[in-house]
């Protein structure tokens, strides 16, 4: 392939991968009572519409609830198993490593009906926010083990044996060397492990109680019956918000957040 | 003297148990304990009653309407795996080693579909092909075509809009693969006289297959449990395994079966990943 003619390929897909994302924002702008384009007006009608829908503004709140959750909960368990898995696993790093990948190699839909069964089974039930909360932790740790272990590749044992040896005692080491280390894996990890949690949608939809709807599922509802284009600016609102998180941890805080 | 191994006491062990018990007992159990489900009685008003039966495997043998709705779902899964090694392809070697100034803007523009929501991503699939969608409507006014043309609520929409999702898993393996290449390799085939059609051919693509195997099962196990996609774009006409046993489990509480169903997917799902990882290794000694 010829170089013009490769770019050009690629512009196509990079289109056709950012169409559907584009073609819903525009939708939000419509200011007529249905999806039709090009749209009949631009307005912030929709908007207005969303914001004073109490359904989901109690489905945003949720959200941001739970993602707040996930990400304290995963930050410490995903933080605490990274330096685990860097200076003292030993000959079981691989086992470590694959364990805590598990639950991102695993399929959502199948971790989601295990974790239903499960909290069935063993008298816990969806009324309370708990399946949901650990189906969310479960989904977001291998991304702040990811993030953690990676800010700790230049980590040198020697600097905490150096440190002990000066008389540096347990938790000082661990505050002068291993949290300067770490702080932007721990950082970058939980920002991403709030972002996906507010995305995640198979196992939040088989886990909720009733009345418990988050972001993502109450769109779900709402596309199966109604076509107006509210449902455009909601999710506008949601994406600005998850770019909004990625664009400032990247740009303004000079992380690098691992995804994969 | 020797240097002070690290003091092996319960203390390191104590930084893994949260995560060991997590993983233990939310994940390793309940995965076990969805073959238990499988085999217990279907409940009368309640989602399983006490028993064991070999019962929900029979229901799911005994109707073709489940083997063909399994053979749907692999099949569209096999087509959007392939689209996304033909159509990602180029893009990962460019991303790769393509020099221009695109390269850092291409990856963000890979990436960011990501961190939008499935169910956002899929209900702008609907706009885009829906019968009134932006495609129809821009074709009929162009005067191409005088009705809709049936993009949404088939396999072909479920398709699309899979290799849209999923897309990104593919170039992102491949693209890592290549970029661990060395250059140098390809530039000795050339100068050796290999036109630049045979030294991609001979050298970068081979070495390439294992960025494709990995992007390739990745996105064949994505594509086979996903669900969200499949339900707003296939509606309730077309519907693949994983809508199929959510459904049951939700709307009918029909936990036993639903779980029979599941591993079925699964363990046919399981069974392709194998024999292609051995016939592309195979392939990739030969």
């Amino acid at each position: 392939m010829s170089k013009p003619f490769l770019t050009l390929y690629c512009l196509i897909i990079y289109a056709f991968l950012l169409a559907p994302i584009a073609v819903v924002v525009i939708a939000s702008f419509n200011s007529g009572a249905f999806l039709t384009f090009p749209p009949q007006g631009y307005s912030f009608r929709w908007y207005v519409v969303f914001f004073n829908n109490e359904v989901f503004m109690r489905a945003i709140r949720t959200s941001l609830g739970i993602a707040a959750i996930t990400m304290v909960i995963s930050g410490i368990i995903g933080t605490m198993a990274a330096m685990f898995y860097v200076s003292h696993a030993g000959r079981l790093k691989e086992t470590v490593r694959i364990a805590m990948l598990a639950p991102l190699l695993l399929p959502e839909v199948l971790t989601a009906i295990a974790l239903l069964f499960f909290v069935y089974s063993v008298g816990i039930g969806t009324q309370t926010m708990f399946g949901m909360v650990v189906g969310h932790v479960l989904i977001t740790l291998p991304f702040m083990f990811i993030n953690v272990s990676a800010s700790m590749e230049s980590y040198d044992p020697s600097w905490s044996m150096a440190a002990q040896s000066l008389g540096a005692g347990r938790f000082t080491r661990f505050r002068r060397i291993m949290l300067p280390l770490i702080k932007p894996g721990v950082i970058g990890g939980c920002l991403f492990a709030f972002i996906i949690s507010f995305d995640v949608f198979t196992i939040s939809f088989l886990l909720k109680g009733v009345g418990m709807s988050t972001l993502p599922i109450q769109l779900f509802d709402y596309l199966r019956t109604n076509f107006t284009p509210e449902a455009a600016a909601v999710s506008t609102c949601s994406i600005v918000l998850t770019m909004a998180v990625v664009v400032i941890s990247e740009k303004v805080l000079g992380l690098r957040i691992h995804r994969f | 003297m020797n240097a002070a191994p690290a003091k092996k006491g319960l203390g390191p062990l104590l930084l893994i148990a949260p995560a060991a018990v997590l993983i233990g007992v939310f994940l390793v159990l309940p995965y076990l304990n969805i073959v238990v489900m499988s085999f217990r009685m279907p409940g009368q008003g309640t989602p399983y009653a006490p028993g064991f039966t070999f019962g929900n495997y029979g229901k799911f043998f005994a109707d073709s309407f489940y083997i063909m709705q399994v053979v749907n779902t692999l099949w569209i899964g096999f087509l959007t795996t392939f689209l996304c090694l033909v159509l990602g392809y180029p893009v990962a070697w460019q991303l790769a080693r393509g020099n221009s100034a695109f390269r850092a803007l291409g990856y963000a523009l890979v990436l960011s579909p990501l961190l939008v929501g499935i169910v956002i991503r899929s209900y702008g699939w609907t706009i885009l092909l829906g019968n009134n969608g932006i495609i129809n409507r821009t074709l009929s006014s162009w005067g191409v075509i005088d009705g809709p043309l049936p993009l949404m609520y088939n396999a072909l929409g479920i398709i699309i809009a899979l290799v849209h999702v999923f897309l990104p898993f593919m170039i992102l393996p491949i693209m890592s693969a290549i970029q661990g290449i060395d250059p140098s390799l390809e530039l000795a085939a050339r100068s050796l006289g290999a036109s630049k059609l045979t030294a991609f051919r001979r050298i970068t693509l081979p070495l390439s297959l294992p960025g494709m195997q990995a992007g390739c099962i990745l996105v064949f196990v994505l594509s086979l449990s996903a669900y969200v996609t499949p339900s707003l774009i296939g509606g309730l006409r077309v519907k693949t395994m994983a809508v199929t046993v959510v459904d049951a489990l939700i709307d009918t509480f029909q936990w036993p079966f639903g779980s029979a169903m599941a591993l079925m997917l699964s363990v046919t799902g399981a069974v392709v990943v194998i024999i292609f990882g051995r016939l592309t290794v195979m392939k990739w000694k030969a």
